[in-house]
């Protein structure tokens, strides 16, 4: 059996899943394990995954970090999965009320400030409520939005404003700060996968979409971490980039994983990367 | 929605003998520990040199009693903030984690390690990045994401800021010792990170984001007081081998001081390293509301064990910003 299917079927038998194999239920998750089961055409393997993210949706439309657990980041990631799975259209009105919900939550904006390289007015969105904009959740927002048909809302605009905002001259990002007190902080390979799936198919003239291509190209290899590596690897796909040996360094980081506890939430997104995202 | 579960500050407390350490938690000791305590020094100290030795005296000439953690729980927090290959003196060494756990291992304590990463969502990352993966392979640590593992309320129980409560992973709350394991550095916003700034690190990110910007809105000094008063019996383990001095806690570079400080109040510890660091503590602003409530400030109030500080002395540079230089006035000169 390959590692692609024995982690396909773990998902499968339980799709329900936390960060850690024997860890409590949580959002991100369960939606990317049921976006890896739909992916590979499991979509009946999926369902209790979607059902129970139903399930907690809260009454402002938000999916919380667990159940009954704000805050609400992990929202547009269970909006992804209702939309992979939706040919029936069972899931619209969770997609809708989460749309909702998450074109009303927003970060804090701020006046610029001499001490930021970038610019702290562009509206995006925070982890917790109350808080600043920062790059993964706005990312993210982004592409379930884009997914649900929100690409010319004008939150979705700005999120690919304030997106391209946060790319780092020389290319990739981090969780969002590009210069702080005068020095240009250091590019992480996740943040930079999540950022360019969000912003495939856009126009960027100034080129930091391009330059972040290019070194998120060069950072990952058959060491990268799961999760970076799976993001990384979906973020060049989004943007029509097939690496030949992606094959190799998924099996060697799937490898890792299983020696390191078989976490559902790296196994989901290791599929997730070998399959593709839903379309 | 819901509050995840409440945990109840009575169940952190480490029970056992008559020994003072065995009393760690109580109000007596802790009143005792809050006005006066010991701080170790040691000096020409290596990553690749008995550095178990070392934490083993400074423990025990603090007045840790080993029997006191027997069959105890106790968390290694190191710093991880945002490793990267290229600049190790950043995050806490990897020997230094290993030493600490030898050391309470040696005396009958299940050790854990545990961390949640401020900048990267990727703990791997984190782990691979700093080394600590490594020696966790290599020494059977096991390891706790604090960004990820379920969390419990517990209400503030300092209230600088206006939390009412903060939550805390399941390593944390279930811990009975903590030992915050720094790397001495200076902070671009408040002067100083070391013993009591690494405790950020035991808030979950889930809940409080990357960074975890729910602290910044509500203070970064009020919040780090307010961990630290909140949190379990903690003590301090310094990486003070390798620093970092300018643009700390990320982007600083390197200043060798060769020292390993240890105690068993944070907030004497941090005194201590702003001295050797040339820093005013009184000018720290979590210091500042820490004094005299969760421990001595004043120089007289603090034990000094091995080497003395003031022959071990060596400026660091910080930036020229004006909340900072308040930090170095008394240096009398502009540092860049």
């Amino acid at each position: 059996m390959s590692w692609l299917d024995s982690a396909l079927d773990q998902l499968a038998s339980r799709p329900i899943c936390g960060y850690a194999r024997d860890g409590a239920p949580a959002t991100e998750p369960t939606a990317l394990a049921a976006l890896a089961l739909i992916a590979s055409g499991r979509q009946a393997d999926a369902e209790p995954a979607l059902a129970w993210l139903a399930r907690i949706q809260s009454a402002d439309g938000s999916v919380g970090i667990r159940e009954g657990q704000s805050p609400g980041w992990p929202t547009s990631l269970a909006v992804l999965a209702w939309k992979g799975a939706n040919s029936t259209g069972s899931h619209t009105r969770a997609i809708e009320r989460a749309a909702s919900w998450i074109l009303t939550a927003h970060g804090n904006t701020t006046p610029r400030d001499a001490e930021f390289g970038h610019n702290t007015e562009i509206p995006g969105w925070s982890y917790a409520e109350a808080t600043s904009c920062w790059l993964e959740p706005t990312a993210l927002h982004v592409t379930a939005l884009k997914d649900i048909g929100h690409s010319q809302h004008t939150r979705t605009r700005d999120g690919v404003r304030l997106l391209i905002d946060r790319l780092l001259d020389s290319g990739g990002c981090n969780y969002g700060n590009t210069v702080v007190l005068g020095q240009t902080l250091r590019p992480h390979v996740q943040p930079t996968g999540i950022a360019l799936l969000a912003l495939a198919g856009e126009s960027d003239p100034s080129g930091r979409i391009a330059r972040s291509i290019g070194w998120l190209r060069r950072s990952i290899g058959v060491e990268t971490t799961s999760a970076s590596l799976a993001w990384a690897l979906l973020g060049l796909q989004a943007n029509h980039i097939h690496l030949p040996a992606a094959d190799q360094w998924l099996a060697a980081a799937s490898e890792r994983t299983s020696k390191s506890g078989r976490s559902p939430h790296k196994l989901a997104l290791l599929a997730l990367a070998a399959k593709g995202w839903p379309r | 929605m819901n509050d995840a579960p409440q945990f109840n500050r009575r169940a952190w407390l480490i029970g056992g003998g008559l020994t003072a350490a065995a009393l760690i938690g109580t109000g007596i000791v802790r009143q005792w520990f809050r006005d006066q305590a010991s701080v170790f020094i040691a000096k020409n100290q290596r990553y690749d040199r008995s550095l178990v030795a070392t934490i083993r005296d400074g423990l025990t000439s603090c007045g840790l009693v080993p029997e006191s953690v027997r069959g105890k729980r106790v968390l290694l927090k190191p710093n991880m903030v945002e490793p990267s290959r290229d600049c190790p003196h950043m995050t806490t060494h990897p020997a230094m984690i290993v030493a600490a756990a030898e050391v309470f291992r040696g005396w009958g304590a299940n050790v854990t390690v545990g961390e949640g990463p401020g900048h990267l969502r990727d703990t791997d990352m984190a782990l691979d990045e700093s080394g600590v993966a490594a020696v966790l392979d290599a020494t059977k640590l096991p390891f706790a994401d604090l960004n990820y593992q379920e969390v419990a309320w517990t209400k503030n129980a300092g209230r600088a800021s206006k939390l009412a409560g903060l939550y805390f992973p399941q390593a944390v709350t279930q811990a009975d010792l903590i030992v915050s394991l720094p790397k001495m550095k200076t902070h671009h916003w408040v002067g100083v990170t070391a013993a009591m700034k690494n405790l950020y690190g035991t808030i979950p990110g889930i809940k409080y984001g990357w960074p975890k910007n729910v602290l910044h809105h509500n203070g970064i000094p009020e919040t780090v007081f307010d961990i630290n008063a909140s949190l379990p019996k903690t003590i301090a383990i310094v990486d003070a081998i390798d620093c970092m001095e300018g643009d700390g806690p990320i982007m600083g570079t390197m200043k060798p001081m060769g020292l390993v400080v240890v105690g068993t109040n944070p907030t004497a510890v941090d005194a201590t390293v702003c001295r050797l660091m040339d820093v005013d503590p009184w000018q720290v602003p979590y210091l500042r509301l820490a004094a005299d409530r969760l421990g001595p400030l004043d120089e007289r109030l603090i034990e000094q064990r091995g080497e003395r500080w003031q022959p071990l002395v060596s400026p660091f540079t910080v930036l020229d910003k004006p909340h900072l230089q308040r930090m170095v006035r008394h240096r009398g000169v502009l540092v860049s």
